[in-house]
């Protein structure tokens, strides 16, 4: 079991509202390190300064997309082992596909409920208490 | 606020920006000018709104959006070519799903009817279906996926080393002798330097003596050439330089040019060991001199976490160019190109950095120039609202402090009066700097304006074109909030009476478009909006005869052409001869006057037959402080706004007449005025003083109306904050607000205009006016 509390989470989404929307469900889930990033640049440059173990990314944002921050984050050994959750659409079957080879730990389809959310996080550390 | 109400609000704020942004993309488009990153862009917004409402679970919305989502999907991956038809279409239905986001904000629905006819173009576009997407999901349809668990430990992230060790490949191969390192240097002359006879060649030359060296050239500075002043330097030279020689080496070679170039000399150490700057590493990866290592890309680590940590030693050209992978694989992928291995991305890499070139500058371009995301924090108007309250207290008691302090009889060259001046002159900067932060951009009213004139052009059947300017123009948010109806009025107008029709246009000799122009800029201290046709022009013959006609003006009136002009601000003038349904609502100009100045503000014409109209509005920065004049009153002290007073003087006997038991008029060189005594106007005595021993103040009012006010002395000038009186206690005629001056006391603010109206309602009325206009 794994204790939400301790678990660093960086959301990462060029909207405002989308990002409160997460961090609102994750803070019901029982996170409370929770920081966030407005597109892939800025999250990569959050967690070059100071590192988390979950990255819940969207994919459509300008500068770096959720793939190429992926990429990034899988590529550069201090960050490579950070759980890596994106937040997709229903029609991005190939979006997910590639996200896989990239090592995409799970996705979470748009627009979701918080009960989804708790279950795609489970599915990653296991369950949260 | 639940949690989830207060997100829904700033869902919709996001909505606006992003509806904004799709209308400018859209009509940048519309001019013909679009890339990848501006489709991309506009995909971006339409995408963002349907995210957010799938998750407000408004349904309306999310069906528009998905339709128009896809259609721009099409676009995107080039199946759907780009035409002026396609996107007439898209600006449409960009309008119609602003509308769903307002109906869906206010807890209404947008016109269904017209939402599925636009939903229906979209759709035949590309052959695809209007309807939106089915039930919610939880799991993408046909996808074969397996969450990848994490083996988790409890112990946080380690947290970056301060300075790590890095391995430098270049220095390890060196065999003996110093080490060598990489520099990056970053070479920009300046004109002066190629003025005094200097040749980068030859720096470059000496600077290659030092080691190897790779040497880049950006002419992305370079403007067109009928913008290129050819003794200016535009390029800038990247060499990265391997080395043993110490930075001063390097240095000694720009020497001589020191102060005649930019000159920037990094060594790649000196960046790793320092705190991983991401921007940089960006910057870098996408700038063209970034030296491109052979290197052997290795696979997608899967996220398994059996390995142990390694070292933090990469090294920075890894990250870098992983960056850039990232980007040119993604880049590459989404047209469909290259299959997503990673090899092949490598091949891409150059494109990706093309691309990525093309949306930095436009980004710097600044199609909107709007401040990054990370830059800017939401406040609750509330709170700025209470400071500026506050730094307005602030301002009235430092000026009683210095009030006192004079009464104390201290020098001015005392340290007390000094360090007062320097307090005084702080609480105004912090004034402005507080009254800045309600400044807002007039891009927000300007940018509802392309949708109001594609509008009434449709409905008038005319071709109109608007153009904006100084969108960028800051004034305070009230003031903005205020400015849409008059504005919106104004163009309507120029649409509606200013063009002349297409078949008249064209037979004159203009283009058939008509033009429109809304600008915006910044005149000594006020904010100066312009609207302008280039029509006909105002037909003065007509306004007169309609004017005369109304009773507004007697039949043998003789008025010059500005007069004629300023006619069509006189309430109930209106001289459309077909009541229009654009202008033909019950408001005219008059209103359009008064609301300006409400404002503070003062609105102007100028017409030429032909050419067209401009009318220019004169509004103040903002509305919480206002530069006025004090004067006393029978014993009261009362400011008067500045804006409104022309000149001050002295009455003399031989120059007040009186016009029966309630009138009395003054001569101002040729021109009579009516004499307002203000202390009889707002009740404070009966009987009026008598003129000569009081000051008069020349003051313009409503409609150009001009008139003298009586008052006993004038005190001074100076900017006050106003308060204001409703709010406290409520509107008394006359009365505009209040204020507190320096000594404490409240002074009440004139407000001029219904100072004068009160007035001049009375009979004689006509002839007063007239005597004053002649």
């Amino acid at each position: 079991m794994a204790d939400a509390r301790s678990i660093s989470v960086l959301v990462v989404d060029d909207q405002f509202s989308m990002r409160s929307l997460v961090r609102n469900g994750l803070q019901q889930v029982g996170f409370v390190d929770i920081r966030e990033a407005g597109d892939g640049e800025d999250a990569l440059r959050a967690l070059i300064a100071r590192p988390v173990q979950l990255v819940v990314s969207d994919y459509n944002m300008p500068k770096l997309d959720g793939l190429g921050l992926l990429r990034a984050i899988r590529s550069h050994p201090p960050l490579a082992k950070t759980a890596f959750i994106m937040l997709t659409g229903r029609a991005d079957r190939e979006l997910v596909q590639k996200a896989v080879q990239f090592g995409v730990n799970n996705y979470v389809v748009k627009p979701f409920t918080v009960a989804t959310l708790k279950d795609r996080i489970e599915a990653v550390f296991g369950r949260l208490s | 606020m639940d949690p989830l109400a207060a997100i829904k609000v700033t869902f919709f704020q996001e909505c606006e920006e992003q509806l904004a942004e799709l209308e400018s993309g859209l009509l940048v488009m519309q001019d013909g000018a679009h890339d990848d990153e501006m489709i991309n862009a506009l995909f971006r917004a339409v995408h963002s709104i349907k995210g957010g409402a799938g998750t407000f679970g408004l349904e309306a919305l999310v069906r528009f959006a998905h339709v128009f989502e896809t259609v721009l999907d099409e676009m995107r991956s080039g199946k759907l070519p780009v035409d002026g038809n396609v996107v007439a279409i898209m600006l449409r239905a960009a309008d119609m799903l602003a509308d769903h986001v307002r109906a869906a904000r206010d807890d209404g629905t947008a016109d269904e009817e017209r939402s599925r006819a636009i939903a229906g173009e979209l759709a035949n576009l590309c052959g695809i279906s209007a309807d939106g997407p089915d039930e919610v999901v939880e799991e993408i349809e046909g996808l074969d996926f397996v969450p990848v668990a994490f083996a988790f430990d409890d112990t946080p992230p380690p947290a970056p080393e301060p300075e790590p060790e890095i391995a430098m490949p270049a220095a390890a191969a060196e065999p003996e002798g110093p080490p060598r390192e990489t520099w990056t240097i970053t070479f920009k002359p300046r004109a002066a330097l190629y003025a005094s006879g200097n040749e980068t060649a030859f720096l470059l030359r000496e600077l290659q003596r030092l080691g190897d060296m790779d040497v880049t050239v950006s002419a992305a500075a370079l403007p067109l050439l009928q913008d290129l002043d050819p003794e200016e330097g535009y390029l800038v030279w990247t060499v990265s330089l391997v080395t043993a020689a110490e930075e001063t080496a390097i240095r000694e070679v720009f020497e001589f040019v020191d102060g005649d170039c930019d000159i920037e000399v990094k060594s790649a150490r000196a960046d790793a060991s320092g705190a991983l700057d991401v921007h940089a590493l960006i910057a870098m990866a996408t700038a063209a001199g970034a030296p491109a290592e052979a290197r052997e890309p290795s696979p997608a680590p899967m996220p398994a976490a059996a390995t142990a940590p390694e070292p933090d030693n990469s090294d920075l050209m890894e990250i870098i160019k992983f960056i850039d992978d990232a980007k040119a694989a993604v880049a590459a992928e989404e047209k469909g190109e290259i299959a997503p291995s990673l090899p092949a991305a490598d091949m891409a890499a150059p494109a990706a950095k093309a691309a990525v070139g093309q949306s930095a500058a436009a980004a710097q371009g600044g199609a909107g120039g709007a401040p990054q995301a990370g830059q800017t924090i939401r406040v609750d108007l509330e709170r700025v609202d209470r400071l500026i309250d506050l730094v307005g207290e602030l301002v009235i008691n430092q000026a009683m402090l210095a009030q006192r302090v004079a009464e104390c009889g201290l020098a001015r060259s005392s340290s007390v009066a000094i360090g007062l001046d320097d307090l005084e002159h702080l609480t105004r900067e912090i004034q402005d700097s507080v009254m800045a932060i309600r400044a807002q951009p007039v891009k927000s009213v300007f940018q509802r304006m392309p949708r109001l004139v594609r509008e009434v052009a449709a409905m008038v059947g005319k071709q109109v074109r608007l153009v904006t300017e100084g969108e960028g123009t800051e004034v305070d948010k009230t003031v903005i909030e205020r400015l849409t109806d008059p504005i919106t009025h104004m163009i309507r107008n120029a649409i509606d009476h200013g063009l002349e029709k297409t078949e008249d246009r064209v037979a004159r000799g203009k283009p058939a478009e008509g033009t429109v122009r809304l600008a915006a800029l910044h005149r000594s201290g006020r904010i100066v909006i312009e609207v302008s046709d280039d029509g006909a022009g105002i037909n003065r013959e007509r306004v007169k005869n309609s004017a005369i006609s109304k009773g507004l003006i007697p039949a043998n009136a003789d008025l010059s052409d500005e007069e004629i002009d300023n006619l069509i601000f006189m309430p109930g003038f209106s001289t459309a001869a077909t009541v229009s349904d654009i202008s033909g609502r019950g408001v005219g100009m008059d209103v359009v006057k008064r609301s300006i100045q409400a404002l503070g503000g003062r609105i102007t014409i100028a017409s030429e037959p032909g050419r067209g109209s401009t009318f220019t509005l004169s509004l103040p920065l903002t509305l919480a402080v206002l530069d006025g004049m004090v004067v006393s009153v029978c014993g009261q002290t009362l400011v008067a706004p500045l804006t409104g007073v022309v000149e001050t003087l002295q009455p003399k006997a031989s120059d007040v007449r009186s016009l029966g038991p309630n009138g009395t008029v003054i001569q101002i060189r040729e021109t009579y005025l009516p004499l307002i005594d203000v202390g009889v106007q707002l009740g404070y005595r009966d009987t009026p003083l008598l003129p000569t021993s009081g000051v008069a103040l020349l003051v313009e009012g409503e409609g150009g109306a001009r008139a003298a006010l009586l008052v006993d002395t004038i005190q001074g000038q100076r900017q006050v904050v106003i308060k204001s009186l409703e709010a406290n206690y409520r509107k008394v005629p006359g009365i505009a607000g209040a204020t507190i001056l320096g000594d404490g006391r409240v002074a009440l603010i004139l407000d001029v205009d219904s100072v004068l109206s009160a007035k001049v309602t009375e009979p004689p009325r006509n002839q007063t006016l007239l005597a004053a206009a002649g």
